[in-house]
């Protein structure tokens, strides 16, 4: 699930640098809990109590939700098994049970890993996941551009004799 | 009114994500996968067990009193509940009381007969009110249903909810006594609250609980006027306006008959949500039907 990437691997020739950069390249499943109250009003700044599946008395993670009664979390795939969020606010509460399945491990050519994932599934980006799987070509190729610019400006910067 | 069912603690999507790398991934979302709500129902209690111990809890708007959204500092004396058929579940997948499905139960335990309880019991530390201590087997009791009867004996008798205190405003108090005959029986899911309840292990104790939400008939002075606990009360000035000699002392019947239409339906459609399991809302099935 886990593999390191050399950012060679885009395509474009680099130059070799002397301080090697890796980044590390992870496949995950991220859960997005929408809470609303009966009125379609979302629970705002709402706290949130995650329990992994074979321990509902431990809070594996806590948090709240944004302005729009969204949390993100990302189950631990070794815990499979049904997983709880609790939501809270002001005397209002309510449990929502999520089955977690396993996850392969990602291909080496980095095609999407095969998931089971269990749970229901909406067609509205995670807000986690949106900013990354949602860019355009030309969005990536910008970005992707940016950082090899970024590369080879500390390349050389680093690669400049001293004066 | 307070409208206490969330509509949905729902998780919409799981999707992949790509850390440490800039490079988009693709945005596909994989195919739904519905759960399995097929369920095998066994209700007889077997095995190693050990305690579980049912309360009934009015909360700290019972046991300290509280303001209503019309300025009325509610005490309350007493306020009895009536309550039977008191059944601990334990249910995989769990019951979701808002999802429209039955019970199916795995194991469960009842109590046997009618209990009436006084939610206004002890002071403001006290513990919720014990109901009942079953032997039940080990697991995890994540749903509680009960309805409420008309009580069989006792101050209540005749009634399912029976509340006696005095009402002030404005340095002016009435005593006031409410007693309701509708019959209500209410479903629901696991606890919600500041502890996980109904987890039972073999040779220990757990507690489930039911929860009675008052301020959803009086509604919540300490609430903002606009907040839906308060625009879907009912308050007690129009208790108040039925007061004799100083005093309110109404039936069902009474207040059918003295309440305007619309703080009567008012009146009826709070009493399905009085019933909690903790935070946690249930599904009332009796009053709703008729």
């Amino acid at each position: 699930m886990t593999g390191a990437l050399a950012l060679g691997m885009v395509g474009w020739g680099l130059p070799v640098l002397a301080h090697g950069l890796t980044l590390d390249h992870r496949w995950v499943n991220s859960v997005e809990v929408q809470a609303t109250f009966e009125t379609g009003e979302p629970m705002v700044q709402a706290q949130v109590l995650v329990y992994a599946a074979g321990n509902p008395s431990e809070v594996w993670q806590q948090g709240t939700t944004d302005d729009q009664g969204r949390f993100s979390f990302v189950p631990d795939a070794t815990l499979p098994g049904n997983w709880e969020v609790m939501v809270r606010q002001a005397g209002h509460g309510a449990i929502a049970t999520i089955p977690v399945g396993t996850v392969s491990t990602a291909p080496a050519n980095g095609s999407k890993p095969d998931m089971t994932p269990g749970v229901e599934v909406g067609s509205a980006p995670n807000s986690l996941i949106s900013p990354i799987t949602n860019l355009s070509p030309v969005q990536r190729g910008i970005t992707i551009g940016s950082v090899i610019w970024g590369l080879i400006g500390t390349g050389l910067f680093f690669a400049r004799g001293k004066r | 009114m307070q409208h206490i069912s969330l509509k949905a603690v729902t998780a919409i999507a799981l999707g992949t994500l790509s850390l440490g790398m800039l490079s988009g991934c693709g945005g596909e979302s994989p195919a739904p996968t519905a759960p399995d709500t097929s369920a095998e129902t066994t209700v007889t209690p077997s095995g190693e067990g050990g305690t579980l111990i049912i309360r009934a809890n009015g909360e700290d708007f019972v046991r300290e009193g509280f303001t209503t959204k019309d300025g009325w500092e509610i005490e309350f004396d007493n306020v009895f509940v009536s309550l039977a058929d008191i059944t601990a579940a334990q249910t995989d997948p769990p019951f979701d009381p808002e999802a429209g499905t039955e019970l199916q139960a795995k194991a469960e335990v009842k109590v046997k007969g009618t209990q009436v309880v006084d939610l206004a019991e002890g002071d403001a530390s006290a513990e919720p009110i014990p109901v009942a201590e079953l032997e039940a087997p080990a697991g995890r009791f994540n749903a509680l249903a009960w309805r409420m009867v008309p009580a069989d004996s006792g101050p209540a008798e005749g009634y399912t909810i029976w509340m006696q205190g005095t009402a002030t405003k404005d340095s002016e108090t009435v005593p006031f006594t409410i007693k309701v005959n509708e019959e209500l029986a209410f479903t629901c899911g696991d606890f919600v609250g500041d502890d996980r309840k109904g987890i039972l292990t073999a040779g220990n104790t757990a507690d489930l609980e039911a929860t009675f939400h008052f301020d959803h008939l009086f509604g919540d002075g300490g609430a903002p006027a606009a907040d839906s606990i308060n625009t879907g009360a009912l308050g007690f000035d129009p208790l108040f306006a039925l007061a004799k000699g100083g005093v309110v002392d109404v039936d069902s019947a009474a207040l059918q008959a003295g309440l305007s239409e619309a703080d009567y339906t008012t009146f009826l459609s709070i009493l399905p949500s009085l019933g909690h399991v903790g935070e946690g809302h249930c599904e009332e099935v009796q009053l709703t039907s008729l």
